[in-house]
């Protein structure tokens, strides 16, 4: 038995996105979900996304104040901010669903909310063990699971999971975030081979020492460890990270699906 | 109105070309298609990747949520399954539409 390759369904408004554009509008007509999208590495990728045209959705999960910074920074009517947990199946299906109501599909999926608990793992308490996985892995999964539906509908998604170099090399004090990491990445490789067949591509980047306020949260010792060991010698914007996302959900990436892309300045 | 058995046969027939159409099957007809005989494995020959686009289409199609694996397998074991699955849960919609 045969089938044919995968063209896009007819039947779908596709507003020019089917045929990506080269240069500054290539995501016109595309939909973008990213979670914990309002600060760092989350609203630079919206901030690209946006400028490259595509609508832009973000979630956030508690601070009203800086989701209204984020949306009056951005000043337009294709992005928005919208409070939810991305760990929450209820929360994050009733957005996905008002997505689709509203805009009739759902082309790219960054998952990007992630928090730190860092501890040493004899002090390590279950709820900072506990919450960290909720957060960064259980997060990805409920996502990645909301977001299938549409994308097969479409036979076209991006998926694009945020993971760490302690995912990849272990760190001291980050067990539970270089386990929930670690976990994502194997997790991206896992949907990346069930999902490839029906035009959806899962990869997974891990930006490495990038100035955000959650790493400028670690104590100044470790900042000065882990400059010295950047081959570069500086830590990255969250801009350099956005550039690699955008690159991954564009046309010029449909043939990259279950990988891990590192944006560390070369630490791993 | 249709007779209750026009209306199953009508099902079926929709169903098999929503097979064909969504898995893009290109030497396979709607025709072809045994009533009960099994999609998966023997018989048609579909993997679990058609289950996915299969489990996608039928609930837009028809409103039905298919929710599980489990579900999937009973629903997909064949067209008349398929066909069963989607007039029980319809007749389950409307009777509940009836009350709420």
């Amino acid at each position: 038995m045969q089938k044919c390759g995968f063209c896009l369904d007819s039947n779908l408004n596709l507003n020019g996105a089917g045929q990506e554009k080269f240069g500054s509008m290539r995501f016109e007509g595309r939909v973008v979900l990213i979670t914990g999208g309002i600060r760092g590495i989350g609203a630079a990728i919206g901030k690209r996304f946006l400028q490259e045209g595509a609508q832009v959705v973000v979630t956030y999960s508690q601070d009203h104040d800086q989701a209204r910074k984020f949306h009056d920074e951005l000043g337009s009517a294709k992005a928005e901010a919208h409070q939810a947990d991305a760990s929450d199946f209820d929360q994050m299906r009733a957005l996905v669903d008002q997505i689709i109501e509203r805009f009739g599909r759902l082309d790219i999926l960054v998952n990007n909310a992630g928090i730190r608990r860092d501890n040493l793992v004899m002090f390590m308490s279950e709820s900072e063990w506990h919450d960290v996985l909720q957060v960064n892995l259980q997060g990805t999964f409920v996502c990645c699971k909301l977001a299938l539906k549409p994308m097969i509908a479409q036979r076209w998604g991006r998926m694009i999971n945020i993971v760490s170099p302690s995912g990849i090399m272990g760190r001291q004090g980050q067990a539970n975030y270089a386990a929930a990491k670690g976990g994502v990445a194997s997790f991206t490789k896992s949907l990346a081979r069930e999902v490839g067949k029906l035009g959806i591509t899962v990869n997974a980047v891990s930006p490495g020492v990038i100035d955000t306020d959650m790493t400028r949260s670690l104590p100044e010792k470790i900042l000065a460890e882990l400059k010295q060991s950047i081959p570069l010698g500086y830590f990255g914007q969250p801009e350099d990270v956005s550039g690699t996302i955008v690159f991954l959900a564009s046309e010029e990436a449909s043939y990259i699906t279950g990988q891990v892309i590192s944006v560390d300045g070369g630490l791993t | 109105m249709q007779t209750p058995l026009l209306e199953r046969n009508n099902l079926l027939s929709n169903l098999k070309e929503l097979i064909v159409r969504t898995l893009r099957l290109e030497d396979v007809s709607p025709e072809d298609i045994v009533d009960a005989e099994p999609l998966f494995g023997e018989g048609l020959g579909l993997d679990s990747i058609d289950a996915l686009e299969l489990v996608v289409a039928i609930e837009r199609e028809y409103q039905v949520e298919i929710p599980d694996a489990e579900v999937g397998r009973r629903a997909f074991a064949s067209v008349n399954a398929l066909g069963d699955f989607i007039l029980e849960k319809s007749s389950a919609q409307k009777a509940s539409d009836a009350v709420g």
